[in-house]
Order: structure tokens, then C-alpha cells, then sequence
């Protein structure tokens, strides 16, 4: 199987008026479908600027040395970016950087969204405080899935009461998604499908309420405008032709803007959200940090991406909210197969929900193995380092990392972490230590572990 | 439901505010001695007996032997009937009132056509100018409002009087409009025009086209000056505020989603970068008002700005207290405004 | 940390805003120009003769040639009406611009920030009240108030200067009360109030220290508008005296002339935008350097 994601050798910098700083130093990782990738190490270890580099999200003062970033079926994500820089300005120019940070953005943006999503750290200024929640959901997905929204309100319409019955049957005799799917084609209701699923899989429900919502979702009643706009998206696959014209293209918008509503519902009670019928009327300020992480992790997940890089998403948040969203991370993960990447600094979050993990330390992958692999058999002493200094319940003593995070605008020659490293040699001093696979899929990086 | 109890705590706020107003324009006329209520609604065209017996007149009704903070109040009362005095200057003599009814529309006008430039003008080069940072244009723009923020409002209007007026003969630079064109109409009566004092509207009204476009010739000088004194400050501020609003985590978090550019900053910068700037509308209101004082005198447009100018220069006592009146509860009013407007936009205002 | 090293760090900043102030061209531009301007001030005070100028106070009409002539070897600016040479009047315009514009600047500056720090440390009423007096003076646009305080006072610059300072120290008083309200929450202030240093104490040598470097910023800029706001009431015939070389004063002079003569309008108004620039960009390096962001 092919692997999610590729990323190699890569480096990225970053100029400031006191030095330009050497963030990436050649990372190399890979993702496979529906693993959970853990990224840990200390703050300014670069791995924020990993996770912004894939999506392609970087500022402007920042630039792509070396590397690519490989998405399955896609060409290299931060080509443009790349070539830029190496054939660009020696100088920063604030001018052209923006200029090819525009062409970058319009060049991910089919991919941004619909198949590679983030959730950044900080959820009180992720959303923007003037716009709805629900309005911030739905508008991800008329972006990239209006006709799914067309054709789930259109199926609600051409339904009847018989085959909602019908399809209520199958639901009580266990059927699965698949067998639902395909009545749903059979019968010219491609849309249906997913709303009925979504009702009937939630857990806040009774069944007899269940069933009641699932029995209305037939023979709704169509606006002639509204029919018009959602058989021509239907069709088309987006908003264009006619619906182009200023003065209408509005009022389309709004049509699909109300399924979306209604679908940001959906994805709201499937992240187990009180209320959301209410909540996607409300404004950011009115919702507590949770629910916040809640939104946006809605606004990743609404287009079912391959790929969601999830940059510390906990860590702004208390501990029982921090449990909560460490659990719909693996309920997701196994619902949807989607792939993440966790960055955290906080081992022991990882540890709960990582299939693998990779330590980072000065820009680089120094360690990369399943999570067993890394709290059993660590060899980079930054891993075992930062093993120890967990706290843990039986109250072995916690050890911290003497030293500091070397300052990123002189990376000290040689292995970056020789200067804290107590098992440090001359050869670490000297040379650069090449990533090794020392077992299978268990890489490191560093002279004496080998 | 809380968003009216700020509505009704701001509207309570006034009556402090309107008090304080009033009792600072009442202080400073009597700065100048008891004699100057006298003076203010004296018509200096009385002589003999009927001046004496005006004077006893006005004397019992404020009060004047009475200690100041009594005459305040009686003022005040005389304020509130709508007794504003009498002004006495060379282009108009008689009741306050009547000299506010004639001028102040032709402010309005120009104040209001000034407004809408402002923001046609000032928002969209603003966001461009943010948007497409260090560009020519971006360059252009900061430069020509560097300039024009440091020129006084008179040079603003003296220099294009000089390209316009002048060197390209476009554009009338003096008065409301051309004399001789409505010299002989029925609906003007000494160079007032009826019914509503703005000619440029009665002649519309009156579908009399060729003084209408006259007219509204001879608005552009003075809109146009208005607008650019304070268009350059807008344009700056908005600029630095788009500046910031792009740097925030939404921003990025919408382009995480794949939502193409154009959507990025109209829809989501583009709000939160203008809440501050309608903040400082209070500002551009007391801009235009100061504003229309110089560009009324320099295009000799008869409007409440211009009676202000000669009210100064002829030490005319009524004519200033009303001004200084006038314009406070314009501003006042107009901040009142802006903080309501504000509060029914920015959704995180909830008291 | 000890003292070296202190006094080094400190070192080490001061060199790096200076490089940062001098990356930026046109911030020494102004610069530059501010200084040209302030030279010409002090040489117009005390040494007139060096520039041939005998009337210090006062425009020189001459009423055999009273039109305004076009700008020539005599007369560098040209002259305008009464016959008034513009290059010498501008020169001493200069001087009493610059002069004025700082007095209303200075007192405006000193008696606002006073009222808002102390208003902001005692809070209360007393804050209270200085809120809502700063209020009602934000409600009346300046220009009137300027003009109705004048036309109280009397019509001279002395007075038109305090008028201007009437309007604005609400602005520095609003100013300071919220950077020191920032400043009081600090801790160093709570451990100074632990260890029992007296209030007026605290106010001066910990809360003021540390909330006007930013006025100092504002005050700058003010100096530009407020040297435009001062001419500007000046052209509307604000000064009786019709001698006054005052910039925009001399900007009227012309006006009548203006389409014959548009020289002596263009003169004296370029002289005040030119300044005002000047300040505006040496204000704008500045904020360059103080914004800890914009340093990177």
C-alpha cells in the first residue's frame, strides 16, 4: 500500500531581522492510511512549522530550502514554494514572497479542506469572531462538496414515506453502510444515505426518538428557486453558469448555505456537541475552549480528508476536555480511516492515541518507531530523556533535560543534540549522524545507537 | 435581549454628556461678562425705547441678577423652546433658528456627498492596499496619503481650485451656484431657494436640469476637498487594521480550508478589519464638521460653517454660542450613532 | 543579572533601534527636515541679522507695490498682498509656528498626562469624573471649541495657543489613563505597595516611568497636527493682528490671488505640509522601533 504521505529532506528557514532561522533541517517521514503519526519534542523544536509546511500554511518571511512534501496522487505540494526560494532573492523581499505565497495558496486550495485539513493549537482565535459556527462549518463544505449538500436536500424531497419505511426496516435488521448505500442508489436517492446513518448512529438518542427524526426525512417541500439552484449544482458539481450573475449567485449561496447548517448539525452531534441545533447559531465567544476544538476539529473533518494534522489541539484545554478529544481522535480514526498527524510536546498524550511516533529534536526526525517500540525500546538518549521526565503515577523520581533548545540561527556542527547528550562522542562533535533503520520501521538517528 | 439594555444604558449615557455640552458653551460666553446674553440675542437694529424695553425683557427672562448657576438654568430653558438668540453677521442678521434653517442644509449636503466619498474612496483602496502589500499601488496609495494627511485642509482645497478651477477651467470654485442662472426662478428669493434651502434638490424638485447640474458643479470642489482631508487617515488606519486582521489564526484557519482568496478577505477579514474603523467614525464626524468651516470659507459656500467663520470675525456673541451649540449636538448625536450601529454589528458586544 | 551586564544589554538594544531608525531612509529624511526647521527658529531668534531679516515679529508690507509678484532674484518666494516678500516671511513664519505648536503640544502634553495618571491610580469618582469631562470635551468637534475659547480669550496667538491646549489634553489625559491603568496591574507595583513605599511615591517612581515612553511617541506626531490645526485657524481669521507672519495666515493673504498669483499660497502651504511630513515620518520610524514586532 502506498503510503498517505512522504515527506522528504526537508528544510525550511525562516529570516528575522536577528538572523535566519534554521527551522526544518531534513525531515523525513512517512504516514500510511488511517495511522495516527505522533510528533513530540520541545517547544521550538520545529514541529509546528512540520505540520504548516505539509498544508502548506507558512509565513511569509518563511522559505523551502530542500525537500518535498508528497501527498498520495498528488505531485510535490511545496514545489513552487521550493523553486522559489532556490532560485529567488538572497535578500528577503517581503514583496515577492507574498506574490508566491498567493500562487501557493491557489494552487492547494482544491486540496486544502478536502483532503488535507488542520486544527491548530490555540481554539479561542482559530474562529474567526464575526461569523457564525455553523456558517464557519457549512462554508468548508460548499466549498468542496456542493453537490453532496444538492443532492442530500434533493433526496429528502424525492423520497417517499415508503422508502424511508423501507430503508427504517433494513436500519432494525442491522444492515450495514453499504447495503443502505446501495438502496439508496437503486432507488435514485444518492444523498440520503449519509443523513440517515448520521441520525441513527447517535449515541444521545433513544431509538424511538431515532426513528421519529429518520421518518421525517421525506417529501420536503421545495422552493421553485431553490429547486432550480440544487438541480443545477447537481448537475454541474458547483456553483456556475447562470448562478454566476451578482445579484443571484447570493441567493444561491444562501440555498446551500441552509443544507449546510443543517449538515454542520450532523457533524456537531457526531462530535457529541449538546445542543447543536442551537450551537451553529452561536458565535465563537459563546462557546467554552472545548466546544471551541470541537468547531474547528468539525470544520477538518467536515470533507472527509485523507489527512488531518492536528497541532497541539490539547493543549490549550484542560485535562478532562484534553481526555475527551483524545477519545473522539480514536473514534474517528476508526470510523473514518483518515490519517493524522498529532503533534504534541506531551509524550504521554501521544501515548494514548499514536500508532507511531517521531521524536524531533533541532528540526529533525532523531527517532521513528511504533509507539510501543519508542516507551520500550528507545535508543536516541533524547527519546529515553524525554521518557524519563514523564510524570508517572508510582513516583519514580522525574529528570529533566539539562540544557537548552540550541538557538536555531547556529545549529551546533555535528549531531545537534551532542551538547546535552551524556553518551556523546567525538565522531557526534564532528559528523552528522545519517537515519538508520535499525529494525524494521524503527529509525534513528544518532552515532552510538546503531 | 441584553443588547437593549446597552442601548438604553448608552442613551442614558447622553444626558450627562448633553449637560456638560451646554454648560461649557454657557461658561464660555459668560466668560465674558452677564452682558453677553444681552448681546447674544440683541437685534442691534433697535434703538430708543424698544431696545430699553428689550433689554428689561431679557433681563427677567435669564434671570440676569440672579447668581450664575440660576441663570444657567433659565438658559437652558430658553434653549430648549427653541430660543437660540439673535446673530448678526454681514451675510445674514435675525433669529438663530432661521439662520440655522437656511445654512445648514447646504452643510449637509456637502457633508453627506464628502461621507459617501469617504468610504467609496477609503475602503476599497484600503483593503487593496493591505491586501497586496509593498506593491506599486500599495506604494501609490501610502504615499498620496502620507501627503495628503499632512497637507492642512485649506491647502487641500487651494490646490485644487488651482489644477481645477484654474488651470483646467472644469470646475466652479465659489458659491453654491451660478447667480445669474437663478436670478429670475420663481422658487429662489434672495438666494434662498424653497422648499428645502438646498438648491441643488429644488431645482430637481422644480425639474429645472440646467441649475440642478449647475449646482451640482459647484458641490464637487468642496465635497471632494472634505473627503480627501480625512479619506488619508481612514485609508491609514485601515490599512494597519487589514494588516493585522491578516495576521490573526482565522485567517489562517480559513485558508486551511481551501476557500479561495477573494472569499479570505471579503468575507473574513474583511468585517473584522472595519469594526475598528467604524469605532473611529465619531472622529470623521468631528473631521468633517471642523472641515466644513475651512472649505466653506475658501469656496465661499453658504453653509453653516461659513456663518460660523463671520460670526468669529464679526464678534458676533449669538451667532458663536450657537455654533459651538450646534455642532456639539451634532457630534454628539452622531457618536451616539456610531456607538449604537457598532453595537448591533459586532456580534461579541453583548452586555 | 549584574549591573555590566545590564548596562551592556541596554547598550546592545540602543544600538539596535538606532540601526533599526536608520534602515529607514525617509524616517532620517524627516529627520533632517525637522532640523532644518528648528535651525531656522533659533537663527530667526537670535541671530535675524545673518539672514538679513530686521522686523522679527512683524511682516514688512510695502504699500508702493502692494500686488503680489511672481517669485524673482529679489524675491525668492515672490511676494504676495501688501507687497510682503514671502521668502522672509516664510522664515519667520517658521519660527512662530514651530514655537507656538510646541508650547500647545508641551502644556497640552503636561497637563493631560498628569490628570490621566492620577486619575487612573486613584480611580473611583474621581476617575469617574475626569472620564465623563474628557468625554464632553471629545463631543464638540476642536476647531469650534478652539474657536469659541478664542473668541472668549481674545483673538491672539497667545490665546489661540491655550485654546488649542483646552482641546487637547482630554487626548493625552485618555492616553496616559490607559497605559497606567495597564501599569498599575503590574506586580512590581503590588510588591512596592507590600513593602510600604507611599502612594505619590509609587505614582512617580514606578507607575509614570514606566507609562510615558508611548506618550513621548504621541507627542511627536502631535507636533505635526498640531502645527496644521494652528495654521488652519489662523486662515479662517482667527488673529486680529494683520501683521503676524504666521504660515497659514500668509496662505490667506493669497487666496484672493489665487488665480493670478498662485505662488503665494503655494509657498507658505508647503512650508507647513513639508513639516508636517517630516514629523509623520520620523513618528512612523519611531513606531518601527518601538514595535517589538516590527523589529523582526
Amino acid at each position: 500500500m502506498e503510503d498517505t504521505l512522504r515527506v522528504s529532506n526537508l528544510k525550511v528557514q525562516f529570516y528575522t531581522r536577528r538572523g535566519i532561522y534554521k527551522a526544518l533541517n531534513g525531515v523525513d517521514l512517512y504516514l500510511m492510511q488511517g495511522e495516527v503519526f505522533g510528533v513530540a519534542g520541545e517547544s521550538g523544536c520545529g514541529k509546528t512549522t512540520l505540520g504548516l509546511t505539509i498544508i502548506g500554511l507558512l509565513p511569509v518571511n518563511a522559505a523551502v530550502t530542500a525537500g518535498e512534501v508528497i501527498l498520495l496522487g498528488e505531485r510535490d505540494l511545496i514545489a513552487t514554494l521550493r523553486k522559489f526560494t532556490s532560485k529567488g532573492p538572497d535578500k528577503f523581499n517581503l514583496r515577492q514572497s507574498e506574490e508566491v505565497m498567493k500562487k501557493l495558496n491557489k494552487e492547494l486550495a482544491n486540496i486544502r479542506g478536502s483532503r488535507i485539513s488542520m486544527v491548530f493549537q490555540d481554539p479561542m482565535t482559530s474562529l474567526n469572531p464575526v461569523l457564525q459556527v455553523g456558517f464557519q462549518i457549512a462554508e468548508t463544505v460548499i466549498t468542496h462538496q456542493p453537490r453532496s449538500l444538492a443532492q442530500r436536500k434533493l433526496a429528502r424531497a424525492r423520497a417517499t414515506r415508503d422508502d424511508i419505511e423501507q430503508i427504517m426496516k433494513l436500519l432494525k435488521e442491522g444492515a450495514d453502510e453499504q447495503v443502505i448505500n446501495r438502496y439508496a442508489e437503486s432507488k435514485g436517492l444518492r444523498g440520503i444515505e449519509n443523513q440517515v446513518l448520521n441520525v441513527w448512529r447517535r449515541s444521545d438518542l433513544g431509538e424511538a426518538k431515532k426513528g421519529k427524526i429518520i421518518m421525517s426525512l421525506h417529501s420536503e417541500k421545495l422552493g421553485s428557486f431553490e429547486k432550480m439552484v440544487l438541480q443545477s449544482v447537481e448537475k454541474r458539481k458547483n456553483i456556475g453558469g447562470w448562478m454566476r450573475v451578482p445579484g443571484l449567485s447570493r441567493a444561491a449561496k444562501n440555498v446551500l448555505l441552509k443544507e449546510g447548517y443543517i449538515e454542520a448539525i450532523e457533524l456537531l452531534s457526531m462530535l457529541e456537541v449538546p445542543n447543536p441545533d442551537k450551537v451553529v447559531r452561536m458565535y465563537p465567544h459563546e462557546l467554552s475552549g472545548g466546544m471551541r476544538q470541537r468547531i474547528v476539529i468539525a470544520i477538518a473533518l467536515a470533507n472527509n480528508p485523507e489527512l488531518v494534522i492536528l497541532d497541539e489541539p490539547t493543549s490549550a484545554l484542560d485535562v478532562t476536555v484534553q481526555a475527551q478529544i483524545l477519545e473522539l481522535t480514536r473514534h474517528l480514526k476508526q470510523r473514518f480511516n483518515t490519517s493524522f498527524i498529532f503533534i504534541s510536546h506531551d509524550l504521554s498524550v501521544l501515548a494514548e492515541v499514536c500508532d507511531r511516533i517521531g521524536i524531533m529534536y533541532a528540526g529533525k526526525i532523531v527517532e521513528m518507531a511504533p509507539t510501543e517500540v519508542v516507551f520500550n525500546k528507545p535508543l536516541h538518549p533524547y527519546t529515553k530523556m524525554l521518557i524519563k521526565a514523564i510524570p508517572t503515577i508510582d513516583g519514580n523520581e522525574i529528570q529533566g533535560i539539562g540544557g537548552a533548545v540550541p538557538d536555531m540561527r547556529n545549529v551546533p556542527l555535528g549531531c545537534s543534540f551532542h551538547p546535552r547528550c551524556p553518551d556523546a562522542t567525538d565522531k557526534c562533535r564532528a559528523m552528522k549522524p545519517e537515519t538508520v533503520e535499525v529494525e524494521e520501521g524503527h529509525f534513528v538517528s544518532c552515532f552510538p545507537k546503531r | 435581549m441584553r443588547l437593549w439594555v446597552y442601548v438604553i444604558r448608552r442613551l442614558l449615557f447622553l444626558i450627562p454628556t448633553l449637560i456638560g455640552l451646554t454648560f461649557i458653551v454657557f461658561i464660555l460666553t459668560h466668560v465674558s461678562g452677564t452682558n453677553v446674553i444681552l448681546s447674544g440675542y440683541m437685534n442691534p437694529k433697535l434703538t430708543g425705547l424698544a431696545k430699553q424695553l428689550l433689554i428689561q425683557k431679557l433681563t427677567s427672562e435669564f434671570h440676569l441678577n440672579q447668581p450664575i448657576y440660576v441663570q444657567y438654568f433659565y438658559w437652558l430653558y430658553q434653549i430648549l423652546r427653541g430660543n437660540w438668540g439673535f446673530t448678526n453677521t454681514p451675510i445674514f442678521s435675525g433669529q438663530v433658528g432661521t439662520a440655522i434653517a437656511l445654512f445648514l442644509p447646504n452643510t449637509l449636503m456637502i457633508s453627506v456627498v464628502a461621507s459617501i466619498l469617504i468610504w467609496v474612496i477609503g475602503v476599497p483602496l484600503g483593503v487593496y492596499s493591505a491586501v497586496n502589500r509593498d506593491s506599486a499601488a500599495d506604494h501609490t496609495v501610502r504615499v498620496g496619503s502620507f501627503t495628503l494627511y499632512a497637507m492642512p485642509i485649506y491647502l487641500i482645497g487651494v490646490v485644487l481650485i488651482l489644477l481645477l478651477g484654474v488651470y483646467l477651467k472644469v470646475l466652479p470654485f465659489s458659491g453654491v451656484v451660478n447667480p445669474v442662472s437663478v436670478s429670475a426662478l420663481p422658487w429662489v428669493v434672495n438666494g434662498i431657494s424653497y422648499p428645502t434651502h438646498i438648491i441643488i434638490i429644488d431645482a430637481i424638485i422644480h425639474n429645472s436640469w440646467s441649475v440642478a447640474g449647475d449646482a451640482f458643479l459647484h458641490l464637487i470642489l468642496p465635497s471632494v476637498t472634505l473627503a480627501l482631508a480625512i479619506v488619508a487617515s481612514m485609508i491609514r488606519i485601515l490599512r494597519s487594521s487589514m494588516l493585522e486582521v491578516l495576521d490573526q489564526d482565522y485567517i489562517r484557519l480559513a485558508r486551511s480550508k481551501g476557500i479561495s482568496e477573494r472569499a479570505v478577505i471579503n468575507l473574513h477579514a474583511r468585517k473584522n478589519a472595519l469594526l475598528p474603523v467604524i469605532t473611529l467614525f465619531g472622529y470623521t464626524v468631528a473631521g468633517l464638521l471642523g472641515g466644513a468651516v475651512v472649505v466653506e470659507t475658501i469656496f465661499n459656500y453658504p453653509g453653516i460653517g461659513y456663518w460660523t467663520t463671520q460670526a468669529l470675525l464679526a464678534s458676533d456673541v449669538g451667532g458663536i454660542m450657537a455654533s459651538a451649540l450646534l455642532f456639539g449636538l451634532i457630534l454628539v448625536f452622531a457618536n451616539l450613532l456610531v456607538d449604537l450601529v457598532y453595537a448591533f454589528i459586532d456580534p461579541r458586544i453583548k452586555y | 543579572m549584574s549591573e555590566a551586564e545590564l548596562k551592556r544589554r541596554k547598550w546592545d538594544n540602543t544600538k539596535l533601534s538606532m540601526s533599526v531608525f536608520f534602515a529607514n531612509k525617509v524616517a532620517v529624511v524627516g529627520l533632517i527636515i525637522i532640523m532644518i526647521y528648528v535651525v531656522d527658529a533659533l537663527i530667526v531668534q537670535f541671530f535675524p541679522q545673518l539672514l538679513g531679516i530686521t522686523n522679527v515679529g512683524s511682516l514688512v508690507p510695502n504699500f508702493i507695490n502692494p500686488a503680489p509678484s511672481p517669485p524673482s532674484m529679489a524675491h525668492l518666494f515672490g511676494t504676495t498682498y501688501p507687497g510682503v516678500d514671502l521668502f522672509t516671511s516664510t522664515i519667520k513664519a517658521i519660527r512662530i509656528d514651530l514655537f507656538y505648536s510646541v508650547l500647545v503640544v508641551a502644556i497640552g502634553a503636561a497637563v493631560g498626562s498628569l490628570i490621566g495618571v492620577i486619575s487612573a491610580y486613584v480611580g473611583g469618582l474621581m476617575d469617574e469624573i475626569v472620564m465623563r469631562i474628557t468625554d464632553v470635551f471629545f463631543s464638540i468637534p476642536y476647531l469650534i471649541l478652539a474657536l469659541a475659547v478664542g473668541f472668549v480669550l481674545g483673538r491672539s496667538l497667545l490665546n489661540m495657543s491655550i485654546a488649542l491646549a483646552i482641546v487637547w489634553w482630554p487626548l493625552y489625559a485618555r492616553y496616559t489613563r490607559s497605559q497606567t491603568l495597564s501599569t498599575k496591574e503590574f506586580t512590581f507595583v503590588e510588591a512596592a505597595k507590600a513593602s510600604g513605599v507611599s502612594r505619590v511615591k509609587i505614582m512617580f517612581k514606578h507607575i509614570l516611568p514606566n507609562s510615558l515612553p508611548p506618550v513621548f511617541i504621541q507627542i511627536s506626531l502631535d507636533l505635526g497636527s498640531i502645527m496644521v490645526i494652528f495654521s488652519t485657524l489662523a486662515f479662517i481669521g482667527f488673529i486680529a493682528n494683520a501683521s503676524v507672519p504666521e504660515l497659514g495666515y500668509l496662505t490667506s493673504l493669497g487666496l484672493n490671488y489665487v488665480q493670478t498669483a498662485p505662488w503665494t499660497v503655494i509657498f507658505p502651504g508647503l512650508a507647513i505640509t513639508l513639516f508636517a511630513l517630516a514629523v509623520n515620518l520620523v513618528g512612523d520610524g519611531l513606531r518601527d522601533v518601538m514595535d517589538p514586532r516590527r523589529r523582526s
